[in-house]
């Protein structure tokens, strides 16, 4: 309950912050289960219209706002994402899920454009110029990674003209995020990582978390007044595992704790100086900023408000009877809010500042919200010809869950959409209420699936289609061919309950690997080279028949064993070749 | 009398044959129609499925890339019943659909064309099998079997196919350019045929007509014929889809093959495999190679017109870019009436074990490439060589057969005495 | 097929029809001395791995120091759970396991085969790799009893030991699954079923928990106590279901690991001394082919390989120095090898013969020695079919080619039948009007009718309850034994077949045979050249016939020579010779039976379909076309 309450809270926190200045930053600790942290940073710098159109950017990034009015982009969402969200142990994603993305890298868009063709025409711009400045291969969004989806995404910020904006969403599942993605995510700060919370943001730290996720939102916002600001939101959030991250990087090989060092149960029976049974102690474990980060945060960024809602910018989410100490030679403030569950630093300008957890034994426990759903997707059978996939979406809560089930495949993926089953354990009617489905064309356009159903409380939903997977040309493959294709995960929203404000709930499912039959790669001149061959045989075949006249054999002199004994000689032959060949090329 | 108990019989016994293959194994004809030999991107009965769901959901099902065959279908099988849930309507009409091909092929093979026809009369006339024998040998053929428990759309095709032979040997004009204009509509290559079956059915008309027939009003009003019928029915399709996007999705896919999903002909791999800068130039060369045949067989063999009929199914069964072991079938049971040639012909056992060690290994081959992962695409692909390899051995020598019949005819004392091509 | 065209050509060659038994001796010959030379260096290959990724033994491991106290410790835990009930023992399991933050997961199945009833519980732990994406998974396994129904315990506990090992480590790019199945057998086939839900859920349970695609899987078995035991040597056993292989390359990069690295002597097939001496050889590739051949499963990886899992055990064998650390460490830089991997393992060769541990034949090297036996009965066929089309009189085939031996006598010898076509008149030969029909029928019906028969045996086999099961066998073993004479005689009674007819049974059963034989050769070599050689005397069998047989022969002779044949069938009898085996290698052939009943139900076996369909007709084929002498 008092958990329920604080994360509330924080929520509204976040929300109330927008607006009231031009650039806040925020980040946000909540120690999790098995030793794990969520660290969630969280920056926001406004623009206002006008200043916007006349291009002279105090906050914002000149590099990107410059791409979004080249390319005519009214609201932007972008995602780098690597692992998974462990829902069963952390509970409610942050933010609800609404600033996370899927693995690899997203990207969706209101494009403001007269048609169909010229908002695809801006959207390869876009996805072209954003791939320049991410260093990612976002420049493979092309026509078939690209759908436009009708349900799943609602704009976040306020467009006079909503009618002639086009949404475009474009997924790339393997992209692998490293370090050079966030290199130029930092860049787009205005204190770029050089002072702030920011400061801790390090590549090396940052990706070898279990999961994390890199985002960047730019809406516009219109006050009652009418005056409006292009707002633009980046945060990273990840889960740290404590004790790897407290591994110092000149060292970071997990060697066996000496004998000394592990906790033994002196309790059992064979308990030994050779034999020891090691407990996992309940206590907290101990850390800090600095061990986990490998660096404390370098002072406050300037260019935050000095006082005020938005000059906390270093909070941590435990409960009240964890000691917490800040270590900093400058002056700081430190505030308890949400009945203590929520502790707030106000950070020192020009000093480092640290804090230090010390391992303790707890009495209450960590505040975790369920969260409102559980999905899972797999695919089910094996070889390289057919699958089908299963998904399974579990309601825990008490309440019906009405949601939007988004998933885009790529074109050599073919569903049986007349195989489509959705099945509720404790109920027999579909719970599918809305249906939009966009088949795939070969080698033009991925497959657009969008599905509204409405899930009982605490019931399982399963839903599974059949696929067929196409054989490419061989020079469609990919140098690992036979890793297989990567599908991206289903995204699903939640409409009721909803969230308070316009982000909305979302979760998304991992994605799935896809083995395709491969052809032999190292043979297509044999290929040409026999089954013309077969060809030949027969064409010659038949119209030597037909274009040559039959005698009698003695009216010919010389003509002894016909050529058709040659003929089939020859076709024998080659066959044998041909097996013998094909038997060396496995 | 007697043989018309022996015909029900045989009818029932087939008919028997597949309802009970389809009752007693309940999940045999989504094994089979999964099956690559038998079911191809364009007569497959799963994505003929797909095709209806999406039809009946007010989806196009031609803006996809999944549905490839005719839009008459759709509201056909709109009629029956969700094959998913009662198969039963759909596998009486599968099973009629062969009862149907085998009494053309009864009908074909009573109007003694295959032996004597018009302007041609083989010395061997007496030697054939009955046409209840060569009915059995289509109904019980495994392939064909096969091809109707697979419930592939092309058991339509040969339908079709059998039906215009069948009324062209009887010299029904009308019926037989309605059935060879459906099959064209369905298949497209089986236009091919046109030729030598107008041919066929001048023929029998000039015997049937004590008058004489003039050729040329013939032949235009039966080119003219075809074009109505065949244009009829593209715009029934037209009307019925909205519009003219399913020519693309459907004789666009024979013809440039952008599904390259394995089957037992000889393009997929080869396609496969092919530069991209190279792929046009060599799908003109293979169609031009397909179309061929055709205008050399009807001129060579001017004097037996079915016979050049039923050799272009065969080159269909093996030069089309998604040809299907139901292809096969047709050719095999067409050859049957030609009985009178197998002791001319050479290879007769060669082409059948070649044939019969293909059917075994092809679908050992695709197991050890697709699901075990031990063997590559080149073991399938071998085999479908193979195949390819042993029919067009059964053509030639046919072939070859038929032309040494009529050496046979023309220089008597040629029997018997060696020969040799010049 | 070149001998096929060549025979065709000259078919009407009157020797010819003498040559084919002499080339199937020939051909069969050939195809047991290919396989003799194959240990040879001259056609043997050396090892190597050509997966580049794997990098087998680059690693340096970790796995010491208190690691050892710990594993002590699940030892004696895993000691202490030996009598509990399955629940229990997999609760307790399982509670080891989230202690070390994994998501641990049950599950139950239950098997009916031969009346007996094989149930139990897996329980299996998914470690989600710190840089994986749930799309890739690799398994350990450990069975809480192997395959001679020892308690698995060190290997449990190293299992134990490793998981909470591994998660300490970041750099996964793959989950981990940890897997304890109930048995050695019955439990991965229930789980690897169930992850690919291709399970029927009324014997199996679904998975609670799931990973992305399977890229490999390492069972160990290591059955020592509490105490401890140090072993020699480890035994890699690697034969799937069905005499399916997994990839070389992770056999390759095992004994690389094990030998180079931790340098422990690997041996396979049971070759405990192995001095790499043409005898060992040979004998670890016929043991591999026995094993192969049966197609059983012979350890917990077996059923993880018809998915396309590539999979293996490490068996721990002998009394050495090498202790349970070194085993694990063997497996801690096998699953970094696997975590390398950047694509399913696919290099290397999946058919091959191994004849040492650092020692192997390809396919294309010993693929022919099973072509060439099964072409044997393919010319036997081609043989038969020629002889059987043969009219008394053979005359010259217009459509051949080749000129005929002597035009001139040919012309005179030839009735001639004046024809009258249109105006012209020719001369013909009279044999080319009358054709010669084969008779197809009674020899389809005859083979199609013992095909169908053998179905009976196979169900009898798969569902009789155990106890029926060994004197069933022998009772058939009698039957079968007398069943071609008294089908010899009922023919000869009732339709009398013709010598033609009795040829053309004797053409088809070869062909099929040789045909499947063929197709066999390609999923499971050892068996197809197992059976092949079993059943070579096929060729040269022959009905005796007055008609047939030499003039010069007696009724007596013909008889003896008939009874000779029959003996010689009625040795080949396919129960007598799996009878014979089991004496050989003293194993109960109840065991064998019921082993193959659970094969059959459990792991679908097809091994007893192929004998009984494939091998059991042709056989009773030849035993009836021998017998058929003693009835004329």
């Amino acid at each position: 309950m008092l958990s329920f309450r604080s994360l509330i809270f924080f929520h509204a926190l976040v929300a109330c912050v927008l607006g009231s200045s031009d650039y806040a930053e925020r980040l946000l600790l909540r120690p999790l289960p098995q030793s794990a942290l969520l660290a969630s940073f969280n920056f926001r710098s406004n623009e206002s219209f006008t200043s916007f159109e006349q291009q002279n950017f105090r906050y914002f990034p000149r590099s990107l706002a410059q791409i979004l009015q080249h390319a005519g982009t009214k609201e932007l969402h972008l995602r780098f994402s690597l692992g998974r969200w462990d829902a069963e142990s952390w509970g409610e994603r942050p933010h609800n899920g609404a600033r996370e993305g899927g693995t690899g890298v997203e990207l969706w868009a209101w494009l403001d454009a007269e048609n169909e063709q010229e908002a695809f025409s801006r959207w390869l711009t876009l996805t072209n110029t954003l791939s320049g400045l991410f260093c990612a291969s976002l420049n493979f969004i092309d026509a078939t990674k690209t759908i436009r989806p009708v349900m799943s995404f609602q704009p976040e910020g306020d467009h006079p003209n909503l009618s002639q904006l086009h949404l475009l969403h474009g997924t790339l599942p393997h992209e692998v995020v490293c370090t050079e993605n966030l290199t130029p995510f930092l860049k787009l700060l205005p204190c770029k990582g050089k002072a702030g919370i920011s400061s801790l943001l390090d590549g090396h730290k940052l990706f070898d978390a279990s999961w994390q996720t890199m985002s960047i939102d730019v809406r516009p916002v219109c006050e009652a007044s009418g005056e409006c600001i292009l707002e633009m939101e980046q945060t990273v959030d990840m889960v740290l595992d404590i004790d790897r991250s407290k591994r110092p990087r000149d060292n970071p090989i997990p060697r066996p704790l000496p004998i000394e060092e592990i906790e033994c149960d002196t309790s059992k029976g064979y308990n030994a100086a050779d034999t020891c049974y090691p407990l996992h102690g309940s206590a907290e474990p101990d850390f800090s900023l600095s061990q986990l980060f490998g660096r404390p945060i370098k002072g406050a960024c300037p260019l935050t408000d000095s006082d005020g809602e938005n000059a906390n910018t270093v909070c941590i989410n435990t409960p009240p009877e964890r000691t917490v100490h800040a270590n900093t030679t400058g002056p700081y403030v430190e505030s308890r809010l949400v009945a203590d569950t929520l502790r707030c630093y106000k950070l020192p300008t020009g000093a480092d500042f640290d804090l230090s957890l010390p391992s303790q034994q707890m009495t209450t426990g960590l505040m975790l919200q369920p969260p409102s759903l559980f999905a899972a997707r797999h695919i089910n059978g094996h070889g390289q010809e057919r699958g089908s996939i299963q998904t399974t979406i579990r309601n825990p809560t008490s309440s019906a869950v009405d949601f939007i089930y988004l998933e885009s495949l790529p074109w050599f993926m073919k569903p049986y959409i007349h195989t489509l089953r959705a099945r509720v354990s404790n109920s027999l009617e579909n719970p599918i209420t809305e249906t939009f489905y966009k088949p795939a064309v070969d080698r033009h356009r991925g497959t657009h699936l969008e599905l509204r159903m409405l899930i009982p409380a605490s019931s399982t939903l399963t839903l599974t289609y059949d696929f067929e997977k196409a054989i490419l040309r061989y020079t469609e493959y990919p140098p690992d061919a036979n890793r297989g294709f990567d599908a991206a995960p289903a995204v699903i929203r939640l409409v009721s309950p909803g969230s308070a404000d316009r982000k909305g709930v979302y979760i998304r499912t991992t994605s799935l690997l896809l083995p395709l039959p491969t052809p032999d790669f190292s043979m297509p001149y044999n290929v040409i080279i026999l089954t013309s061959t077969v060809m030949a045989l027969g064409f010659g075949n038949i119209f030597n028949l037909l274009v040559r006249r039959i005698v009698g054999a003695d009216e010919v002199p010389g003509a002894g064993t016909g050529g058709i004994r040659g003929v089939i000689k020859g076709k024998v032959e080659r066959l044998r070749a041909l097996l013998g060949g094909v038997k060396k090329n496995t | 009398m007697a043989s018309d108990q022996q015909k029900a019989l045989l009818f029932g016994a087939a008919a028997a044959v597949r309802l009970i293959l389809f009752t007693a194994f309940p999940s045999l004809p989504n094994l089979l129609a999964g099956r690559v030999e038998v079911s191809t991107p364009v007569t497959s009965f799963k994505r003929l499925q797909e095709g209806l769901f999406l039809y009946t959901h007010n989806v196009s099902p031609y803006d996809g890339g999944v549905y490839h065959q005719a839009p008459l279908l759709l509201p056909l099988f709109s009629l029956l019943p969700d094959p998913s849930y009662y198969p039963f309507a759909t596998n009486l009409l599968y099973t009629a659909l062969d009862l149907l091909a085998a009494q053309a092929l009864v009908q074909i093979a009573e109007s003694s064309q295959a032996v004597t026809p018009r302007l041609f009369k083989s010395s061997r006339k007496d030697l054939r099998w009955s046409s209840l024998a060569i009915a059995a040998g289509f109904l019980f053929n495994p392939l064909t079997v096969a091809t109707c428990i697979a419930r592939s759309t092309s058991a339509f095709t040969n339908l079709f196919i059998l039906t215009a032979m069948a009324k062209a040997s009887q010299g029904a004009s009308i019926t037989f350019v309605f059935a060879l204009s459906l099959a064209s509509y369905l298949a497209m290559h089986p236009i091919l045929l046109f030729p030598p079956l107008l041919l066929l059915c001048y023929d029998v008309r000039v015997v049937k007509s004590k008058s004489t027939v003039d050729p040329l009003a013939f032949s235009v009003s039966h080119v003219l014929g075809l074009v109505v019928a065949a244009g009829g029915l593209l715009y029934m399709s037209a009307l019925l889809t909205g519009s003219w996007e399913y020519l693309a999705a459907t004789y666009g896919v024979r013809l440039l093959l952008p599904d390259l999903t394995p089957n037992v002909g000889l393009w997929w791999y080869y396609f496969t495999e092919m530069f991209d800068s190279f792929r046009e130039f060599f799908l003109g060369v293979f169609w031009l190679h397909v179309a061929s045949y055709m205008p050399g067989l009807t001129i060579r063999l001017r004097k037996q017109p079915l016979f050049v009929a039923v050799t272009l199914t065969g080159i269909f069964a093996v030069f089309t870019p998604y040809p299907s072991i139901a292809d096969a079938s047709l050719y095999l049971s067409l050859v049957t009436l030609f009985r009178h040639l197998f002791p001319l012909m050479r290879y007769s056992f060669l082409a059948s074990a070649t044939i019969l060690y293909a059917s075994f290994l092809g679908p050992a081959f695709y197991y050890l490439w697709i699901y075990a992962g031990s063997g590559n695409a080149n073991f399938f692909y071998a085999i479908t060589l193979v195949w390819s390899l042993g029919l067009s051995v059964v053509v030639g020598d046919s072939l070859y057969a038929a032309l040494r019949d009529e050496l046979d005819v023309e220089r008597p004392e040629l029997r018997g005495k060696e020969v040799t091509r010049i | 097929m070149a001998l096929i065209s060549s025979l065709l050509a000259l078919r009407k060659d009157a020797r010819i029809l003498k040559l084919p038994p002499y080339l199937s001796a020939l051909c069969i010959v050939v195809g047991v001395a290919w396989l003799l030379v194959l240990p040879l260096n001259e056609y043997s290959r050396n090892t190597y791995v050509s997966e580049n990724a794997l990098l087998p033994g680059q690693v340096h491991t970790y796995f010491t120091g208190s690691e050892h106290n710990v594993f002590r410790a699940y030892r004696h835990e895993v000691h202490a759970l030996v009598n509990s009930p399955v629940a229990e023992r997999n609760q307790r399991l399982g509670d080891i396991l989230r202690s070390h933050n994994l998501k641990v997961a049950t599950q139950r199945y239950e098997y009916h085969a031969s009346g007996r009833n094989i149930s139990n519980e897996n329980v299996y732990a998914v470690l989600q790799g710190p840089r994986a994406d749930a799309t890739e998974a690799i398994v350990l396994i450990a069975a809480w009893k192997n395959m001679l129904d020892q308690d698995n315990m060190s290997g449990v506990a190293l299992l134990l030991t490793l998981a909470r090992y591994f998660k300490r480590w970041s750099l996964w790019s793959k989950d981990i699954i940890f897997l304890i199945s109930g048995d050695s057998t019955s439990g991965p086939q229930a789980w690897v079923d169930a992850y690919h839900n291709s399970h029927d859920p009324a014997h199996v349970e679904h998975l609670a928990i799931k990973s992305g695609a399977l890229q490999g899987a390492v069972a160990l078995d290591y059955p020592a106590g509490p105490w401890g035991h140090r072993f020699e040597k480890l035994h890699v056993v690697y034969d799937g279901v069905n005499g399916q292989l997994p990839n070389l390359d992770l056999f390759n990069t095992a004994v690389n690991i094990a030998n180079g690295q931790m340098g422990i002597a690997c041996t396979l097939q049971r070759m405990w001394k192995h001095d790499d001496s043409y005898q060992d050889r040979m004998q670890t590739v016929f043991r591999g082919m026995i094993s192969q051949g049966l197609g059983h499963a012979t350890g917990p990886h077996s059923s993880f390989i018809p998915y396309h899992v590539d999979a293996l055990t490490l068996q721990t064998v002998g009394d050495g120095w090498h202790d349970e650390m070194s085993l694990g460490r063997t497996v801690e830089s096998l699953f970094r090898s696997l975590n390398n991997l950047l694509e399913h393992l696919h290099q290397s060769f999946f058919f091959y013969l191994l004849m040492g541990e650092k020692r192997f034949v390809s396919i294309g090297t010993y693929l022919p020695s099973a072509m060439i036996i099964a072409a044997s009965f393919t010319i036997t066929a081609i043989a038969l079919w020629v002889q059987s089309g043969r009219p008394s009189t053979p005359p010259p085939n217009p459509a051949s080619t080749s000129p005929p031996a002597k035009p001139s006598n040919e012309k005179e010898k030839v009735p001639m039948t004046v024809v009258k076509s249109g105006s012209s008149t020719a001369i013909i030969p009279t044999p080319l009007l009358t054709t010669t029909e084969r008779p197809l029928f009674l020899p389809l019906t005859f083979l199609t009718l013992t095909h169908f028969l053998s179905l009976l045996p196979l169900y009898l086999f798969n569902n009789l309850p155990s106890r029926l099961l060994t004197p069933t066998f022998h009772l058939s073993l009698l039957l079968t034994s007398f069943l071609p004479l008294l089908t010899a005689y009922a023919l000869s009674t009732t339709s009398r077949p013709t010598p033609r007819e009795t040829t053309l049974i004797h053409c088809f059963a070869a062909m099929f045979l040789g045909m499947f034989l063929s197709a066999l050769a390609t999923l499971n070599f050892s068996l197809s050249i197992l059976i092949g050689v079993a059943a070579a005397p096929m060729n040269f069998i022959r009905a005796i016939s007055p008609s047939s047989s030499s003039s010069e022969w007696t009724k007596g002779t013909r008889r003896a020579v008939s009874a000779a044949q029959v003996l010689l069938m009625a040795v080949l009898n396919p129960l007598l010779l799996v009878k014979g085996a089991t004496v050989w290698y003293g194993v109960d052939i109840g065991d064998i039976l019921v082993g193959a009943a659970e094969g059959w139900h459990v792991w679908g076996l097809w091994t007893q379909v192929v004998v009984w369909l494939v091998w059991w007709p042709a056989w009773v084929a030849g035993g009836v076309v021998a017998a058929t002498g003693l009835f004329v």
